[in-house]
């Protein structure tokens, strides 16, 4: 069975073609500046062949289209005809309370989808915008949509409530949702089969780390916390999002600095953050090298970001009553040494034996970082949120 | 990596003819005129503007590039924002690159206090002579009647006025102003456009001045006559206002913000069409024009302004002459 699946951003589409059978990708490629000058297409195919097709593309549909037309391309392609696609898979960003699984989209779960747009005003506009082009093009394939905040539907009341007049929460629905959510339930329950532990008995601290960061407690195979909120801006301190702010600083800023919601929207997204302390950089590579120079608003960005991090370790171990196992994933979790070092240490107290060799260089790959006799495991995990879309994808198809 | 074109791989559903993407025109580029392109910009829009000399648009891509500037300092942006944006922008002299837009904006801005009316019908004009059949012709002019405008036109249903206020990328609104001529189509790109760039249009029917410059000025006006009688000062009329009714800016803060020398043409604009006291310009609005004190953009007006920041000009209304 072949299973494309679809990550819909407001100007771009990302895309891989799963064989799911033997979970081989038999292309993947983006698509970037839908509607704007400049736009175009890169696909990759699992032979090493790559092309980047420069030129108009005015919408999300059309987007699309040249991804099937690539992708059916005798130059180019990976299939003979439409006909091959099964099935295809969207990432929603946001699910409400609505979706605490992926779904089969019909047109009831549509207009669900929908009625969420005020919860993720900018993620799930171009969400929705694939799922109607694929329903236009592709009307006889069935879709299915895996929500980022779905698997962190499962945290209770007293951990996703936010301590403000409950009637805001029943009217604008105003509470924790998470994001990540399926990164953090692949690597979890990878980590445990790497680890050849029983998922339903484990005590799992999933720390997923890139340019946005999140941190999730997950408790015999359910979430129970997570650091991001309403929206992806609380939490870890991220490449140029705050995280947790005391929200008075922000009326400070705005009353002093005289803006108004959308500077302080920028403010708090995108000029924070690690860059916003280093004032170097948010990639973490450019602020570490920048910190082995001497510079020391570098140093004290990544003091603040590991920092911060061992915080909320220390808030779900107590959350939890205890820790199994903490996995690293994405951009940094996976490729940075210095900040697993870092955010691992003084926890010795916990039974935490932290393998420093082990450790050193370790890139993009499964590892477990601890030692044999440590009483918490520290497992590196590659994310991979495309391939979990595909199997729910399938499982859902095949189920219907 | 292979470089191919994109046009090759299409979809036969998908090589159907579409439209092509939203561009938008701006003939005069001023103040106004860069705020809107600057805010179509923002959400992705093609801009392209008209003005008369290489030195002008020069000078247009400086002052755009200067605003994009203050936003980041002020945390609307980011350096990569601001990329994006000017490269979005484009300023020429011919009218024949306005051919490829689906809307043109005009907002001429006519520092002489003279009457703008037969300069923005030739504007319409040549406007017209260069876009294609379906394109909609809007003035950003505040206190004309679109209809007056449109008469130079052939196709007059495709006019319609849409006033932006300053700043025209933090203002939520839009005056989307039809006129008993304009097209239902007219109207709906129009709509459109207002979407596109998240504004929410607000109807009016037809009257010079809109609603928002209509009722700005005769409260201009009141506050400059309570000054003239000693009611109260400068200050506590901007106070009360602001802290009464909730306001961001109290009358004269905002006469400076706007530009006391545009107040003027406004209110002679409006006094013109209406002939109604309240909107005829205060003696103290005339006595800062002729002094060239226009308010916020020149560092002083009612308040004196430095580095951003405001001040209180010393004494009364008889102080109001420039400070030392």
């Amino acid at each position: 069975m072949k299973i494309l699946v679809l990550n819909c951003g407001s100007s771009s589409i990302k895309y891989q073609l799963f064989n799911i059978e033997d979970e081989e990708i038999l292309a993947k490629g983006i698509v970037q500046k839908i509607g704007m000058n400049g736009s175009f297409l890169e696909n990759k195919r699992s032979d090493g062949d790559k092309v980047k097709l420069e030129g108009e593309i005015l919408d999300h549909e059309s987007g699309i289209g040249y991804i099937l037309g690539v992708l059916t391309s005798e130059q180019h392609g990976s299939l003979k005809s439409l006909d091959e696609i099964d099935a295809v898979g969207h990432r929603v960003v946001h699910g409400g309370e609505e979706f605490n699984s992926s779904v089969l989209i019909t047109n009831e779960v549509v207009k669900k989808m929908e009625e969420c747009i005020d919860l993720a005003p900018l993620h799930n506009p171009p969400n929705l915008k694939g799922i109607y082009s694929m329903q236009e093009l592709l009307p006889s394939v069935p879709q299915v949509g895996v929500f980022d905040t779905a698997f962190h539907q499962s945290m209770p009341a007293w951990s996703y409530m936010y301590a403000i007049p409950y009637s805001l929460y029943e009217k604008y629905g105003l509470r924790r949702y998470g994001f990540h959510g399926t990164s953090h339930r692949y690597v979890s329950k990878r980590a445990c089969e790497f680890l050849k532990l029983n998922y339903e008995n484990q005590k799992i601290i999933t720390c997923h780390l890139g340019n946005g960061s999140s941190i999730a407690a997950i408790k015999n195979g359910k979430s129970l916390d997570t650091s991001m909120g309403l929206t992806p801006v609380e939490g870890l301190m991220m490449g140029t999002r705050t995280g947790d702010l005391d929200l008075g600083v922000l009326l400070y800023i705005m009353d002093k600095e005289e803006i108004g919601t959308q500077a302080a929207n920028t403010l708090i997204n995108k000029h924070s953050g690690v860059l916003g302390i280093s004032g170097v950089s948010s990639d973490m590579r450019d602020v570490e090298d920048s910190a082995a120079d001497g510079n020391e608003r570098a140093r004290l960005a990544l003091d603040m970001f590991h920092y911060r991090i061992r915080k909320y370790i220390g808030a779900y171990v107590a959350s939890m009553g205890g820790v199994d196992v903490i996995v690293f994933t994405g951009g940094i979790g996976e490729n940075g040494p210095e900040s697993r070092e870092e955010i691992c240490k003084d926890f010795e107290y916990l039974g935490l034996r932290f393998d420093h060799e082990k450790n050193k260089g370790l890139r993009s790959k499964e590892a477990d970082l601890s030692q044999t006799d440590s009483n918490v495991k520290v497992v590196v995990i590659p994310t991979d949120e495309e391939l979990v879309i595909a199997r729910d994808t399938f499982e859902i198809v095949k189920g219907s | 990596m292979k470089k191919e074109k994109l046009e090759d791989y299409s979809l036969s559903k998908n090589s159907k003819k579409k439209q092509q993407p939203f561009k938008l025109g701006i003939v005069g580029c001023g103040s106004m005129g860069q705020e809107i392109a600057i805010t179509a910009s923002q959400h992705g829009i093609d801009v392209v503007f008209i003005d008369i000399t290489d030195e002008r648009i020069e000078g247009i891509m400086r002052s755009i590039n200067e605003q994009l500037d203050a936003m980041i300092r002020h945390w609307g942006m980011t350096e990569g924002d601001k990329k994006a944006v000017l490269s979005r922008i484009k300023g020429y002299l011919g009218y024949e690159v306005l051919r490829e837009c689906r809307l043109v904006i005009e907002a001429v801005n006519t520092k002489k206090p003279v009457n703008s009316l037969e300069l923005r019908r030739n504007i319409f004009k040549k406007i017209e002579a260069a876009v294609c059949n379906n394109t909609v012709i809007a003035s950003n002019a505040s206190t004309k009647v679109i209809d007056d405008l449109s008469v130079s036109l052939e196709k007059p249903e495709r006019a319609i006025g849409l006033h932006f206020l300053s700043p025209a990328y933090d203002v939520k609104i839009v005056e989307v102003n039809k006129s008993w001529k304009t097209s239902e189509e007219a109207y709906e790109q129009t709509l459109k456009f207002a979407k596109m760039i998240d504004k929410q249009p607000i109807n009016v029917n037809g009257t010079p001045g809109n609603i928002s410059t209509r009722l700005i000025i005769p409260l201009i006006n009141e506050a400059c006559q309570m000054l003239m009688e000693g009611v109260s000062t400068i200050e506590e009329i901007d106070v009360c206002m602001k802290l009464g009714y909730g306001l961001q800016h109290g009358p004269f803060a905002m006469a400076d913000k706007i530009g006391i020398d545009k107040l003027m043409r406004w209110m002679e604009g409006l006094y013109l069409e209406y002939g109604d006291v309240k909107y005829k310009a205060s003696p103290i609005i005339k006595r800062l024009v002729r002094a060239g004190l226009f308010g916020q953009r020149v560092g002083e007006g009612f308040y004196c302004y430095e580095n951003g920041q405001r001040t209180e000009k010393e004494g009364s209304i008889y102080n109001l002459g420039r400070m030392k």
